[in-house]
């Protein structure tokens, strides 16, 4: 059976923690072109804020990897992006990515499809929720 | 720490040089390896004139608009995107502009409307950052 209504508010297990660590916000604040920005260096340092897409992606496999929805990432776009920042992430934060589906939309063999992942610290603080949009293309039949 | 910006202020932006380099080094970095950002022969089985930038780099390039005025990173509370148009990548390289406007302050936080434009074409719609404001 391929993604429906019946998926809203179906949720998979937290991801393993995930170490932000200060090598890794240098090196993707630097794939922004912005490695010189004092707030992303030293030992108080804070990732750029669409880093959280590092967690929310390692969520994604779980949506992708449900062989009940039958969703393939070759077929999907990316249609639209929110972040909501309880806080910044910062160095040493141990953060894990819960995703929900909250709603799908089919239309034809199209299904608009809203995630949310919840990034945790371990010791529970809620840091932020990252939301998609994504439009599914079913194969041509 | 909190921002300083002030309604209708205009965020003079950037102009970002985007390389194939570039694409390569925010797969490794995001971790997204998704192939049509790197792959020309992906990129053609999916329609595109060639590989394409990935929106999340465009949405992170995007927000350096606020941060580089107001210095703070930290002090972005939320940010949205909708991705309109893809970013072609050709081996030339491709060069967006980014800028920005700020639209509404109110109980602390600013909006800002931010602009990602490739050429005369517009690849992000109703892009807004909030951030938060003295």
């Amino acid at each position: 059976m391929p993604i429906s209504e019946a998926h809203v508010g179906r949720s998979y297990p937290a991801t393993p923690p995930y170490e932000v660590t200060g090598p890794k916000i240098a090196e993707f604040a630097a794939a922004l072109g912005d490695a010189d920005n004092p707030a992303y260096q030293g030992t108080d340092a804070i990732a750029p804020p669409t880093f959280a897409v590092v967690l929310a992606g390692a969520a994604w496999s779980s949506l992708f990897g449900d062989p009940e929805l039958g969703l393939s990432l070759a077929r999907t776009v990316h249609v639209d992006q929110r972040f909501d920042w309880t806080r910044p992430l910062r160095r040493g934060d141990e953060v894990t990515a819960q995703l929900r589906i909250e709603k799908v939309r089919v239309r034809g063999g199209a299904a608009f499809i809203t995630i949310a992942v919840d990034l945790t610290t371990t010791a529970g603080e809620p840091v932020a929720v990252a939301s998609s949009t994504l439009l599914h293309q079913e194969v041509a039949q | 720490m909190s921002a300083q910006l002030s309604l209708g202020q205009v965020l003079p932006g950037f102009t970002a040089q985007l390389s194939r380099a570039d694409l390569v080094r925010y797969a490794g970095a995001s971790g997204d390896f998704n192939p049509i950002h790197w792959s020309e022969s992906a990129a053609a089985a999916l329609g595109l004139p060639t590989v394409i930038a990935h929106g999340m780099l465009t949405m992170g390039l995007a927000l350096r608009v606020v941060t580089e005025v107001t210095g703070d990173p930290g002090a972005v509370t939320g940010y949205y995107v909708r991705f309109t148009k893809p970013v072609p990548v050709p081996e030339e390289g491709a060069q967006v502009h980014f800028s920005g406007v700020v639209t509404e302050i109110s109980e602390g936080i600013a909006k800002v409307s931010i602009q990602a434009m490739l050429a005369d074409q517009a690849v992000l719609g109703a892009a807004v950052a909030e951030v938060r404001v003295d």
